[in-house]
């Protein structure tokens, strides 16, 4: 698990030859400038629709859309109307019991998958990876139908629809194990060798040689676990099928923008957005630097 | 005028030879760069029969595999049973007799249990065999379940009830489930049968078989892997691998809204849905399914190399050499990745709507004078082109933090020495961090298009697939729209509304696998050695 | 306390191959000190590895004290090992790292203490005992690995090239450290290397292997002396053993072999032996080592005149490349103690060099089966 990593690369745009005229450090400066305003304007393009929703929420003088930014009033009132008047607040807990499910469950599943795949070679190794690969290219959405019919005959749907949720994100969570073993590839064999002819059965080696090294992908997949029922509409919607006690915030709030709602409900999407949003990013920025490592295989530090 | 012809010749003789040699290194090496590009594609034209040749016998050689499968169980059952002892012989008939006989019992009792549980499943009454003979599989016509639900007239209530019969879904799904029983249980009675033989021969050596204790503690040793993968294959197996199965079989059947199964059977019509594929007649499942598919292919391709090269682009920027803040600016990419996507997402898309800030803005300069459209997202082309830009902003972000990942792992001597050869800036970045990269991501570039081909988030929560395409009818059960992808159009097939057509959904959902693994193979054949970045090293 | 027997041994790892490790026979004794020794992929590290029960054995059997062994677990067999990239657990500190496989035991803290403690006073890393392995340099590192396998009362001592991994310098010293070791541990080792120094340095016998197949078994002593064949005689000694294509002649019972157009006499030793034999004329493989050659003055008979191309100063002594008239490419060693400094500072490229060929210390070589004649 030694990397090199460097902080910094020079990834071919600093210019080197020195030029008569002007100096490298001149045009060094330039060019730097020239990066400096585009990464700029970047920010204000990528933070742009937050500081949208961030203002409209605290919008006071009306709920519908309007060619301003800046509110004319500030107040919490759509805030006061989310949690009082619609059902936001159940579809949160529901989407945040889902999300801490979701993560224990995957952890399990994936590290599971990842380990035994990266390291230990048995009969049917390559042909079970080859079956994931096969079974990834088919949309999964596709499994859906039966997967409703079998959770409506056996109540998980409508307002039981979280439980569902949690089996159908967990269940078949052991297929995406490519990140976390690409991570596992990384530790050399050797120590699993070390430790096996230290006296070590493979299942104390998982976890006292090969845990307590993993804690980037460990964090990493819980971290992914949590995200997905924040972001996920399309099997969500399935499953819920209408019922407002079991939905998730995605599928919920869906609806406030519908053009029947829009007028009524628009600064009070933006008001849950940002309390959906909050804590979501919160979590994430906290634990940015084992995603950024998961994503980039370790190269990067946070 | 002899000598040009002379000339002439000579360069076709050349040509023909050029075509139908395979050159050595050093005269590839020999070649100028229009040569090599020439000789390229010819090898690559030249591979492509290869390449089918090679896929037809990849097929036929799975085929073989299978058929020796079962040759060399057939042949293995035989001679296993003339060879082996009294217990081995009963061991056909009584799972497990020839474990406990030679002292593993746990073993052997969990195999008896097994075949009990089978025997007891397959012949109680609504057990397998029952499930079984109601499918009247693959006949050509016949309902799947044999008793029609009616409403039936009850004297006690006096009043028409509804008499429940078959449930079509219920017998297709019991019938899958009995079938794969089946095969769990041959391939139990075959392992049986080989543990025993296995005791036979060590025994016979005088050596003793494996005890329960030395059983329980392979499972956290040597057989680990066991214990790891058992519970998520069996979620896997439930949960992808059946209702794969299950939807695969729909594709040759009636299912949809008014045959549900349950109101009304639901019946085997063999090939007829994929024939409707190829009607391509106004209001043909065949024309849509074709606009679709281009127009889904056609967001791939963009989505995916838009947000590499500009993902790449601002990673260069932020890792430059003397640019200050990189986590500041990193961080604030990053955040578009943590805040949900339906918030965002959805968000944007009111943006640009006749209400909203921007759209507002447009209406207000004119942009829509003239037509009858109040927004970008009114006409085929500009919501498509926004849907495109939009997705820059959602992906950029995911493609900086892999670049910056592989830009750190670009030896730095590579750059150093470049610059003693005399390389400038921009040659560094295509002669190093450009193939370096493109070498790195080759299968991520795969990814990256398969998940957007079906990026349903992007698109449904963006535009539900609207403007609606309405000459095109509703081939599938649903509406067809001009930025609908494959898989948003699949979504649409089956939300339960009266129209739906599940048969459909399950024809798109294979179409889907079958671009998806058709550009995997491509993919991988032709991207050589994308896995190892030694290589490059 | 252990011997170690390997009958038939066979590594095969794709059906259809030509195996890892093809028919390996070898007994080793209670306390000897065994080195494996070839060039990359001759199957000295599978070996080792069959021995440690980190591969699965195709065919044959091993036997650790008497005990068969295939089918145990590495953790079974009673064995400690020392890797070549070190394979400490890097989040584990150095202490813990030696007292790893005595936890895995349940020893008592006491006991564990006393002997990490006791380990790494021998070995000289006591000062880094708090540390983790990332804070060490590379020779700590190895001091590490030997401790954690010194910690165990393991029948066996296996180490897998244990010091490729270290500069020059460092391997040297650790070299010498290991022999030091091996006298306090008193346990049978196993040790795999391509360097065909630490092989003779280190070795009680030396095990030659090439493609899957045992070349040699013997003492240092033996294998320089008497190699088996032409690929054990160019593996042992540096600089390489020169070839030479020549032919053998017998005249009145004795021996002369003409490389390069000259004649020289075989005595000694091997002209008794080539009798002995009952060899008489044939083609040979004539092997020379570059330390026997000797220069002459010119005009001495029986020289082969040949110019130097290159001159690598070793220090104690010259290493000449030359090339004869015919082109052929000999190395020729000689100490410098010999030569003055004006001698020495002759002998550039192009300087005109008369050698012979003692007849008493070459090599014959069978031109068809490469073995050695005199084996």
């Amino acid at each position: 698990m030694e990397k090199n990593t460097v902080t910094s690369v020079d990834a071919g745009l600093s210019p080197q030859k020195t030029r008569r005229s002007m100096g490298a450090k001149a045009s060094r400066r330039l060019s730097n400038t020239a990066i400096y305003i585009v990464l700029a304007l970047i920010t204000v393009i990528w933070l742009f629709p937050f500081f949208g929703i961030l203002l409209e929420s605290f919008r006071v003088e009306t709920t519908q859309q309007v060619s301003y930014l800046w509110p004319k009033q500030f107040g919490f009132d759509n805030y006061i109307k989310l949690i009082t008047k619609t059902d936001f607040m159940q579809w949160f807990v529901n989407t945040g019991i889902m999300g801490v499910a979701t993560a224990f469950f995957q952890v399990f599943f994936i590290l599971s998958v990842s380990y035994a795949l990266s390291r230990m070679r048995f009969k049917g190794r390559q042909g079970l990876m080859n079956i994931m690969l096969i079974l990834g290219m088919f949309p999964g959405f596709l499994t859906m139908i039966l997967i409703y019919k079998v959770f409506a005959e056996a109540g998980l749907t409508m307002e039981m629809a979280p439980v569902g949720l949690i089996i159908v994100y967990c269940a078949s969570s052991g297929m995406g194990y490519y990140v976390s073993k690409g991570f596992f590839d990384t530790i050399p064999k050797s120590l699993d060798e070390a430790a096996r002819v230290d006296g070590a059965t493979r299942f104390q080696v998982f976890y006292k040689v090969i845990m307590p090294m993993a804690k980037p992908i460990v964090i990493y997949t819980i971290l992914m676990g949590f995200m997905a029922p924040w972001g996920d509409f399309m099997t969500a919607s399935y499953i819920i099928h209408e019922n407002s006690e079991g939905m998730n915030v995605a599928v919920g709030m869906y609806e406030w923008l519908s053009k029947t709602n829009l007028n009524e409900y628009y600064t009070t999407f933006c008001a849950g957005g940002v309390m959906v949003a909050l804590p979501v990013t919160a979590v994430f920025l906290m634990l940015q630097k084992y995603y950024v490592e998961g994503v980039t295989g370790g190269a990067v530090k946070g | 005028m002899p000598f040009y012809h002379d000339k002439e010749v000579e360069y076709k003789l050349r040509f023909i030879w050029f075509c139908m040699n395979k050159l050595n290194d050093l005269q590839y090496l020999k070649l100028n760069k229009l040569q090599k590009f020439a000789y390229k594609l010819k090898l690559f034209i030249a591979g492509i029969p290869r390449f089918l040749l090679k896929l037809l016998l990849g097929f036929l050689g799975f085929f073989k595999k299978i058929g020796l499968g079962i040759k060399a169980f057939f042949v293995d059952i035989f001679t296993t049973f003339t060879k082996g002892n009294w217990a081995v012989k009963l061991s056909y008939f009584i799972f497990g007799f020839g474990n406990i006989y030679y002292g593993q019992i746990l073993r052997g009792l969990f195999f008896f249990l097994f075949e009990a549980v089978f025997i007891c499943y397959m012949i109680v009454p609504s057990g397998g065999l029952y499930w079984l003979s109601k499918g009247q599989w693959f006949q050509n016509g016949a309902t799947i379940g044999t008793v029609q639900g009616g409403y039936v007239y009850d004297a006690v209530y006096d009043t028409d009830v509804w008499q429940p019969g078959d449930d079509s879904v219920k017998v297709l799904l019991y019938g899958l489930l009995t079938i794969l029983f089946i095969i769990g249980f041959l391939y139990t009675w075959r392992l049986q049968i080989k543990q025993c033989r296995i005791c036979m021969d060590i025994t016979a050596q005088g050596k003793k078989v494996k005890s329960a204790k030395s059983d329980m503690r392979s499972l956290v040793d040597d057989q680990f892997h066991k214990t790891l993968l058992s519970l998520p294959i069996i979620g896997i197996l439930a949960f992808t691998v059946l209702p794969i199965i299950f939807m695969v079989l729909v594709a040759f059947t009636s299912y949809d809204a008014a045959h549900d199964g349950y109101s009304n059977l639901f019946s085997w019509v063999g090939l007829d849905n994929f024939n409707a594929l190829f009607n391509f007649g106004s209001g043909g499942l065949g024309l849509a399914f074709g606009e679709i598919l281009s127009w889904t292919l056609m967001w791939s391709f963009f989505a995916t190399f838009t947000n590499y090269f500009l993902g790449m682009f601002v990673a260069i920027m932020i890792n430059k050499k003397g640019i200050k803040f990189k986590k500041f600016w990193r961080t604030v990419l990053v955040m578009t990745i943590a805040i949900p996507q339906f918030v965002s997402l959805l968000y944007v898309s009111r943006l640009f709507d006749d209400t909203g800030i921007i759209g507002k803005l447009l209406v207000n300069w004119g942009w829509f004078a003239g037509t009858n459209n109040t927004s970008l997202w009114d006409t085929e082309l500009s919501a498509r082109i926004l849907l495109i830009v939009i997705n820059i902003w959602i992906g950029i972000p995911y493609i900086m933090l892999m670049a910056t990942g592989i830009l750190m792992n670009i030896p730095n001597d590579l750059y150093e020495s470049s610059r003693i050869d005399g390389a400038k800036p921009f040659q560094q970045y295509t002669r190093i961090t450009l193939p370096y990269m493109l070498f790195v991501t080759g299968p991520y570039l795969l990814t990256s298009f398969v998940g957007n081909l079906n990026n349903f988030n992007v698109i449904y929560l963006l535009t539900q697939g609207n403007p609606l395409d309405t000459g095109m009818g509703t081939p599938g059960g649903a509406s067809v729209g001009s930025t609908d992808l494959l898989i948003t159009w699949l979504f649409k097939m089956t939300l339960g509304s009266t129209d739906s057509k599940y048969y459909m959904a399950s024809i798109v959902g294979i179409l889907i696998f079958v671009v998806v693994a058709a550009l995997s193979l491509i993919v991988y054949n032709v991207i050589p050695s994308t896995k190892n970045e030694e290589d490059f090293k | 306390m252990a011997t170690v027997k390997f009958t038939n041994v066979q590594k095969i790892y794709e059906k259809g191959h030509t195996p890892a490790v093809a028919d390996f026979n070898l007994e080793i004794a209670d306390k000897e000190f065994i080195v494996l020794v070839g060039p990359s992929g001759c199957g000295k590290s599978t070996t080792l590895r069959m021995l440690a029960g980190l591969e699965d054995i195709s065919g044959g059997t091993i036997e650790i004290d008497g005990e068969v062994v295939n089918d145990l677990q590495p953790r079974d067999r009673n064995i400690a090992m020392v890797f070549q990239n070190y394979a400490l657990y890097p989040h584990l500190t150095v202490f813990e790292n030696m007292a790893f496989s005595l936890r895995l035991k349940k020893m008592k803290q006491d006991e564990v203490y006393r002997r990490v403690t006791e380990a790494a006073e021998v070995l000289g890393i006591t000062e880094y005992l708090t540390r983790k392995p990332r804070a060490l340099s590379g020779g700590q590192r190895q001091r590490v690995a030997i401790g954690r396998a010194m910690v165990r009362d393991s029948k066996v001592f296996l180490m897998d090239e244990p010091l490729s991994n270290l500069d020059a310098k460092l391997r040297n010293q650790m070299r010498a450290e290991i022999i030091l070791l091996r006298q306090k541990i008193d346990s049978t080792f196993v040790y795999v290397t391509h360097d065909q120094t630490e092989a003779m340095t280190l070795g009680d016998r030396i095990v030659i292997m090439k493609d899957g197949f045992i070349q040699q078994v013997g003492t240092p002593d033996e294998v320089f002396d008497y190699p088996a064949n032409l690929f054990v005689a160019e593996f042992i000694g540096a600089p390489k053993m020169n070839i030479v294509r020549t032919q053998l002649i017998e005249e009145n019972g004795k021996f002369y072999v003409t490389p390069f157009g000259s004649r020289m006499e075989v005595d000694g030793v091997n002209g008794q032996l080539l009798k002995e034999r009952g060899i008489t004329s044939r083609d040979v493989i004539l092997g020379v080592r570059p330390e026997h050659i000797s220069i002459v003055e010119a005009g001495a008979e029986n020289t082969i005149d040949s110019t130097i191309l290159v001159n690598e100063m070793m220090g104690s002594e010259l290493h000449l490349h030359v090339s004869t008239s015919t082109g052929e490419k000999l190395i020729v060693r000689t100490p410098t103690v010999n030569l003055s400094h004006e001698e020495r500072n002759k002998m550039h490229t192009g300087f005109p060099l008369h050698i012979t060929f003692p007849g008493k210390v070459m090599y014959f070589f069978d031109p068809e089966t490469e073995e050695n004649l005199l084996y």
